[in-house]
């Protein structure tokens, strides 16, 4: 009843015309910079701050969050059409939707995502309105200890994402975790492998090295063919099949799931939530030989859960008033500047504007469906553009991105240098995703567990003290236990055929 | 000879009367009219120092009559926006944001690799002091700053307490506690005061340490009790909460955040960016801006700021050789 009337009390709210207008501006300003890679949400939100300053604060917060979870859903159609992720969340879904585009499927690769990330978002609001409680607590569970053991979970997923040699994914994933060395170690303070370069002090740049090693390593592959096709591929049905769709449910409600449940915890990132749905789906698919060749469980999973997430982070800033990613931190300056705090106190002293905005998460997730559903029959027309011309679009595509990320011209350059190593790995047959997940998680891991040897002073024993820790280190050993497993039916073959031939 | 020498300094005095001449002139004429400044932030857009400088972007436009273009540099820990600071013109249209302590780490600490020393700046003005805090859960056993530090006293490195990274205020400030008390606490990094102040929520650590500016959302809520303001005076922002030197223990810190020119910058052009800071600072918008954001107002003008400069270098050098341990 209470919940009722609280909603009854945000519908009033975000249904008046300015209010759903702002809603709109929002959703189209958020699809627009999630298309444009290299300015991600958090760039692309601190933008438009200053223009909300003069907007009632209801409306201005309603835009910004719009801009927001907007972003995820333009990030997809670079990532599907080009293979150039539109931001760090979209990553993954190069994998297979660019595979799905290239066999005519990119209007199904785009319209299941764009679903996807409706029922995630959708999911992960109505988590916030009725469980957002509950959900807190949840969150709260996850310190340095519970952190460390959810990324050796997320680590040993990547022994599923191995493709035909586990030898070459593994050290596709080692070499990922040792690009996550470079940087200002986060105890000691030493640089470590930066060789006398600030802009090494932070680390490498995530989106420039993904825009490199996906995006540029492929169009310097296609150009050693011959340009003889004028086009990437016949554009097909826009609508995706039936057995797509069938295909598509699971992995839409477990991302649903996942996203929501990364999203509340501080210090995870959208990215990690799409890389995780992605190697849970093929590590429970029945035909894990399918992904990376077009798989649609591998655009709908990781596509659901980046939505989810950015939805979900929010959960934790109305409840605690904490930002869990940087994108919600550049939300709450918003709503400082307009004098308000985030958190508890805040649904007390303004239901009227925290409802309001609760609502229009609905909203603004149904104008981005039905924005984006027919556009995609207007975005798939960029694969009829001759490769000669579109190869160039990109690439300036990618060297603006780049550029734009941090405005630092040593991104372009770390961008083409991915692009070039990219490029040889192919050639070498080594697989891709390994290397991004690492890239992603080894960060997040080494400081969750030097933040847990600090609090113990170096007793590893703290690793294990946490009940939430256990169950998700026991479930990594299954995962790697299953994921041998995999590959020792083959062998114990071949050696009983050996032995036979003898 | 004696002729040859007396008119070469003549010629050179008349050059240098020149110079001055045209250098007053130049600043008599600055800002050019139609000319734009620019304001380098080394951190990310959305930012609390971000958004300061914003709102001070936004006054400064309207009391010097010119457009100010704020541009985000973000990275180490603002190095590279300091680097860029430090390579700009010093025609006074390029100035920039600077957090001490933090700018006078990346000065002294040689593991940093600077581009720039302490002495490629020309202080300006202070803009705000976020003050640092030492923060509990409202449910937890510690009462007072005292029961802190005797329960770390009793119990050497196993009360835990957190910073939003290494070597950041916050950082300093409990390694200053630790030698003003005598104890030494189990420090543990972050990355920012949103992880720091989940694990502390959570029951995972002891103590928080951060800025006013980074809790006032649980403040407001009743989540935490803040024991300690590391400020010369209360903070209008945190009601009830003693100074740590009220309380016997003398640490002062925070975030300062302030304005620099690269050095070499005409004096007289100097003075000109300071006073119409102190003049934004003073104008309603900008004043309800950052209380809004939880800032406080605290000017200094180019003199008292370059004073406050060099007392960090020589506080800060000391800690640096700690942080490392």
């Amino acid at each position: 009843m209470d919940v009722l009337h609280s909603l009854l009390l945000g519908i009033s709210v975000a249904f008046t015309p300015q209010n759903l207008l702002f809603a709109l501006i929002g959703s189209a300003f958020g699809t627009l910079i999630g298309v444009l890679p290299g300015i991600g949400p958090s760039a692309g939100t601190a933008l438009l701050i200053p223009l909300t300053a003069k907007l009632p604060p209801t409306g201005a917060i309603i835009m910004l969050t719009a801009i927001f979870y907007g972003t995820q859903y333009g990030g997809t159609i670079t990532s599907v059409l080009l293979n150039v992720p539109g931001e760090a969340a979209s990553a993954i879904t190069c994998l297979d939707g660019h595979q799905m585009a290239r066999k005519g499927r990119a209007g199904a690769a785009l319209s299941i995502a764009a679903v996807g990330s409706f029922i995630g978002g959708l999911f992960a609001t109505v988590a916030l309105i009725f469980i957002a409680g509950p959900l807190t607590k949840v969150a709260l569970e996850f310190g340095p200890v519970e952190f460390f053991a959810l990324m050796v979970l997320g680590l040993s997923l990547l022994m599923g994402l191995a493709g035909r040699s586990m030898v070459k994914a593994l050290m596709m994933g080692a070499l990922g975790l040792l690009l996550a060395m470079i940087g200002m170690d986060p105890v000691r303070g030493a640089p470590r492998f930066t060789f006398g370069s600030a802009e090494l002090l932070d680390g490498l740049n995530f989106v420039p090295v993904i825009m490199g090693l996906f995006g540029l390593a492929e169009i310097l592959e296609t150009a050693e063919q011959e340009f003889s096709r004028s086009s990437q591929a016949e554009v097909g049905s826009m609508l995706p099949t039936r057995q797509e769709v069938k295909d598509s449910v699971r992995p839409i409600v477990r991302g649903s799931l996942l996203g929501t449940l990364l999203g509340l915890v501080p210090g995870m990132t959208g990215s990690m939530s799409s890389f995780l749905s992605y190697s849970m789906e093929k590590k429970l698919s029945k035909h894990p030989e399918r992904f990376g060749e077009g798989a649609v469980e591998g655009v709908a999973g990781p596509e659901t859960a980046n939505n989810a997430h950015a939805n979900g982070a929010l959960i934790p800033l109305f409840t605690l008033g904490i930002p869990a990613s940087p994108t919600v931190a550049v939300l709450m300056g918003a709503f400082m500047m307009n004098g308000l705090i985030p958190g508890p106190s805040l649904l007390r002293e303004k239901p009227d504007l925290v409802w309001g905005v609760i609502v229009s998460f609905f909203v603004g997730n149904l104008i981005l469906l039905v924005l984006n559903l027919p556009l995609i029959k207007i975005w798939v027309r960029i694969l009829r553009i001759p490769y000669s011309v579109l190869f160039g679009v990109i690439l300036c595509v990618m060297v603006v991105g780049a550029y734009g990320v941090e405005n630092s011209v040593f991104d372009v350059g770390v961008m083409l240098a991915s692009g070039v190593a990219g490029y040889l790995l192919r050639k070498l047959d080594f697989p891709m995703a390994p290397v991004v997940l690492t890239l992603i998680l080894g960060p997040l891991m080494e400081r969750s567990l030097r933040r847990s040897m600090e609090m113990s002073q170096g007793d590893v024993s703290i690793l294990f003290a946490s009940p939430v820790a256990v169950v998700l280190l026991v479930l990594s050993g299954i995962v790697i236990v299953t994921s041998c497993l995999r590959f020792l039916p083959v062998k114990s073959l071949g050696a009983a055929g050996e032995e036979a031939e003898v | 000879m004696n002729d040859r020498c007396l008119t070469t300094m003549s010629r050179l005095s008349v050059a240098a009367i020149a110079l001055v001449a045209g250098m007053n002139a130049r600043a008599q004429e600055w800002p050019a009219r139609g000319k734009t400044m620019t304001l380098i932030v080394g951190f990310a857009a959305g930012g609390s120092s971000d958004v300061g400088a914003r709102i001070l972007a936004g006054g400064l436009e309207k009391v010097l009559g010119t457009k100010v273009e704020v541009q985000n540099k973000p990275g180490a820990s603002g190095q590279l926006g300091y680097t860029a600071i430090a390579r700009a013109k010093p025609d006074g249209y390029t100035f920039g944001v600077a957090t001490l302590p933090g700018i006078m780490v990346s000065c002294l600490d040689p593991d940093r690799k600077a581009a720039y020393t302490r002495d490629s700046f020309q202080p300006v003005a202070l803009q705000v002091v976020d003050a640092g805090i030492l923060a509990v859960r409202t449910d937890s056993p510690y009462k007072t700053l005292k029961d802190v530090i005797d329960d770390a006293r009793a119990r050497p490195k196993k009360v835990t307490i957190t910073t939003t990274g290494i070597q950041t205020g916050d950082h300093f400030e409990i390694l200053e506690l630790q030698k003003a008390a005598g104890v030494q606490f189990a420090i543990v990094h972050f990355d920012g005061g949103s992880t720091a102040m989940t694990a502390l929520l959570g029951k995972k650590v002891d103590a928080y340490v951060g800025n006013i500016g980074d809790i006032r959302s649980q403040l407001s809520a009743g989540e935490i009790r803040v024991l300690g303001v590391m400020d010369k005076e209360e903070s209008p922002f945190v009601p009830g909460a003693k100074t740590f030197t009220a309380q016997g223990l003398p640490v002062v810190g925070g975030s300062l955040r302030g304005y620099l020119l690269p050095a070499g910058t005409p004096r007289p052009i100097v003075q000109k960016p300071s006073a119409a800071i102190k003049t934004a600072l003073e104008s309603p918008e900008v004043k309800s801006g950052l209380d809004k954001l939880g800032l406080r107002v605290r000017y200094l003008g180019v003199e008292d700021y370059t004073a406050m400069w060099n007392e960090y270098a020589s506080s800060v050098k000391d800690l640096i050789p700690l942080s490392k341990q």
